[in-house]
C-alpha cells in the first residue's frame, strides 16, 4: 500500500483498529503534512477505521493533535489514541479526551513498565466513585503494574516482577509473588490476602516488609497480611 | 492464502538460544520431508546464516526483498545438503526500521504458498523488530534458560505476546542441566512452569556439541549418530510442531516431575 511506500509512516492492524507509526526523523509538521497528503490520496481505503497514532519522542501540543484529529475526521477516520513516550504529548492528547496507551499493553514505548490505571467496564465514571472493587481474571505477569483506587481481586497469580497497587485491599486467588501495596493512600486498615502469600515486597499504607525466603517444600496456606501493633503481620486465613 | 504455517522463535533476553533453535528446528522439519524456510528477522545482528553454514552464499537479504531490489525467490538460499530447506538472511548493517510488521506479514503470506513451515528467528523481545517477527506468527515459541532472570524476561514477553493476541505461545527450555537441578542449583521444569503457566514444547539439554556444530555451520540435527540425546530433544520439538503427541521422556523423567508435567503438556 502507498502509505508504506513513503516509509515515513507505517501502519498495522491491531485489536482496536489501526496503529500508525511515524518514522522518528521528520518533525511533527513535516510528518503531518505528508500524512495529510497520503490520507487524501488514499481516500476511501481508511474510511470508517479507528486509528491510534504513535508519535514517538515528539513533543506535540493540543492544537497540533487537534488539527490531526480534524484531518482524520474529514476523511471518516476516528483518531482515538496517541502514543508517545513524552509526558507532554500524552497530556496534550488526554486534554482532547484521547487515550494514551493501547489496552492490554504493559510497557511504554521504551519498554518500561507503565502503571495502568485499571478501570471498570463503565470506564472512568465508575472508577471515580471510590471504594469499589475490581476483578482481574488473569495472571499478572512480570513488567506489569496495576493501580486501582479501590479494592483489587485477582483470580490468577501475581508473578515476580509484577506490581499491584490499591487504595483498598488486595486479594489474590492464586500465588502472590510480585510486589503488592494495599492502602496506598495511607489506609492502615487495608489488608492483603492470597492463597499463597509470598510477595517479593509487601506494603500496607506507609509500611514495608520483605517476605522471608520461601521454603520450597512448604505447603502454602491462605494468609492475610495486615498491620498489627505498628507492624505488618501475616496470619493463616481460617475463619 | 497458502497452507504454510509461520512459527516465530523469540525470547525475553538475548543469548538464550533462539538462533540455535531456529536452525535446528528448521533442519529437523526439512529432514522430516517438509518444505521449510528459515527467516532471520534480527536485522543488524544477522547470524542465522552462519549457524546454518550458508553465509558465503548470500547475495540478497530480507530488506532487499521488502524494498523491491530482488524477488523473494532470489533471496531464498537453498541448502544444498538438504532438500526442502532454505533461508532468507537478515540485512547486515542497514537501518533496523527498514522493515515494518506489515512487510513481514506480506512476505510470509507469499511464502505460505510455497512452503509448509516458515520459521522466524527474531531479536529478543526487548529489541526493536520483535513486533516484525510477531506480526505474521501463527505459533510463537518462547525460548528460555533455566535461570531466574531469563524466566523473568520470558514472563514479560509472554505478557506482551498475549497483549498482541498471539499468545500464550509455547515454551522451550534450553541449556537444561539435570544434574544441577537434582542438586537444587538450577530452576527445575516445575519451577519454571509454575511461574509461566504455558505449555512446554521442548527441553534441550546443555550440550557442548551445539557450540561445535554452530562453529562448523552444520545444525546438530543434521549430524547422524552424534549428540543423541540433544538430537532427539530437537526432533521431538519438530514432531510436536507437526502436532504429534510426544511424551517428555528424555529429561523430565530424570527430573522426577513426569507426572506433574503430563498434566501441563496437554495440547
Ligand atoms: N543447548 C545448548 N548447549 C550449549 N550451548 C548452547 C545451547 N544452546 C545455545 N548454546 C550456545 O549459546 C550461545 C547463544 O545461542 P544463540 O542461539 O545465538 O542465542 P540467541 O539467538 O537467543 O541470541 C551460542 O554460542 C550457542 O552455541
Ligand atoms: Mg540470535
Amino acid at each position: 500500500m502507498n502509505l508504506e511506500a513513503t516509509s515515513q509512516l507505517s501502519i498495522k492492524g491491531i485489536r482496536d483498529g489501526l496503529l500508525l507509526t511515524l518514522a522518528p526523523q521528520p518533525s511533527f509538521d513535516d510528518a503531518f503534512a505528508n500524512l495529510s497528503n497520503e490520507i487524501q490520496n488514499q481516500g476511501d481505503f481508511l474510511r470508517n477505521s479507528r486509528i491510534a497514532v504513535d508519535l514517538g519522542g515528539r513533543i506535540v501540543n493540543t492544537d497540533q493533535i487537534g488539527a490531526m484529529q480534524e484531518v482524520f475526521a474529514n476523511n471518516g477516520i476516528a483518531l482515538w489514541a496517541i502514543l508517545s513516550h513524552r509526558e507532554a504529548t500524552r497530556s496534550a492528547a488526554r486534554d482532547l479526551g484521547l487515550a494514551t496507551r493501547l489496552p492490554g499493553s504493559q510497557m511504554d514505548l521504551q519498554g518500561n513498565g507503565v502503571r495502568e490505571p485499571v478501570k471498570t467496564h463503565d470506564g472512568e465514571a465508575a472508577a471515580d466513585e471510590l471504594a469499589n472493587a475490581i476483578l482481574i481474571n488473569e495472571t499478572v505477569r512480570s513488567g506489569r503494574s496495576l493501580y486501582f483506587d479501590g479494592h483489587v481481586v485477582i483470580v490468577g497469580d501475581v508473578n515476580p516482577g509484577a506490581e499491584i497497587v490499591a487504595d483498598g485491599n488486595v486479594i489474590v486467588w492464586g500465588k502472590l509473588s510480585g510486589l503488592v501495596h494495599a492502602g496506598a493512600n495511607g489506609d492502615e486498615s487495608a489488608t492483603v490476602s492470597a492463597l499463597d502469600l509470598s510477595p517479593t515486597q509487601l506494603r500496607i499504607a506507609n509500611r514495608i516488609t520483605i517476605a522471608p525466603p520461601v521454603d520450597k517444600k512448604r505447603v502454602p496456606v491462605p494468609e492475610t497480611a495486615c498491620i498489627k501493633d505498628e507492624q505488618i503481620v501475616a496470619e493463616a486465613w481460617n475463619r | 492464502m497458502g497452507h504454510g504455517k509461520v512459527i516465530t522463535i523469540t525470547s525475553g533476553k538475548g543469548g538464550v538460544g533462539k538462533t540455535t533453535v531456529t536452525a535446528n528446528l528448521s533442519t529437523a522439519l526439512a529432514m522430516a520431508g517438509y518444505k521449510v524456510v528459515a527467516i532471520d528477522a534480527d536485522i543488524g545482528l544477522r547470524n542465522l546464516d552462519v549457524v546454518m553454514g550458508l553465509e558465503n552464499r548470500i547475495v540478497y537479504d530480507l530488506v532487499d526483498v521488502v524494498e523491491g531490489r530482488c524477488r523473494l525467490n532470489q533471496a531464498m538460499i537453498k541448502d544444498k545438503r538438504l532438500e526442502g530447506l532454505s533461508m532468507i538472511p537478515a540485512a547486515q548493517t542497514r537501518d533496523k526500521n527498514a522493515i515494518s510488521p506489515t512487510d513481514m506479514v506480506l512476505v510470509c503470506d507469499q511464502l505460505r504458498e510455497e512452503v509448509d513451515y516458515i520459521v522466524i528467528d527474531s531479536p529478543a523481545g526487548i529489541e526493536r523488530g520483535f513486533q516484525n517477527a510477531l506480526a505474521p506468527a501463527d505459533q510463537v515459541i518462547i525460548v528460555t534458560n533455566p535461570e531466574v532472570s531469563a524466566v523473568r524476561d520470558a514472563d514479560r514477553i509472554i505478557g506482551m505476546i498475549e497483549a498482541e493476541e498471539k499468545g500464550p505461545g509455547k515454551l522451550i527450555i534450553n541449556r537444561y542441566k539435570p544434574d544441577m537441578v537434582a542438586r537444587g542449583d538450577m530452576l527445575s521444569i516445575e519451577d519454571i512452569v509454575d511461574i509461566l503457566h504455558i505449555d512446554i514444547i521442548g527441553i534441550i539439554p546443555e550440550d557442548e556439541k551445539i557450540l561445535i556444530s554452530t562453529n562448523r555451520g552444520q545444525p546438530l540435527v543434521m549430524q547422524n549418530g552424534h549428540a543423541k540425546e540433544t538430537g532427539v530433544a530437537i526432533r521431538n520439538i519438530a514432531n510436536r510442531v507437526k502436532g504429534d503427541e510426544i511424551p517428555f521422556i528424555d529429561l523430565a523423567v530424570k527430573d522426577g516431575f513426569m507426572s506433574r508435567l503430563r498434566g501441563w503438556v496437554t495440547s
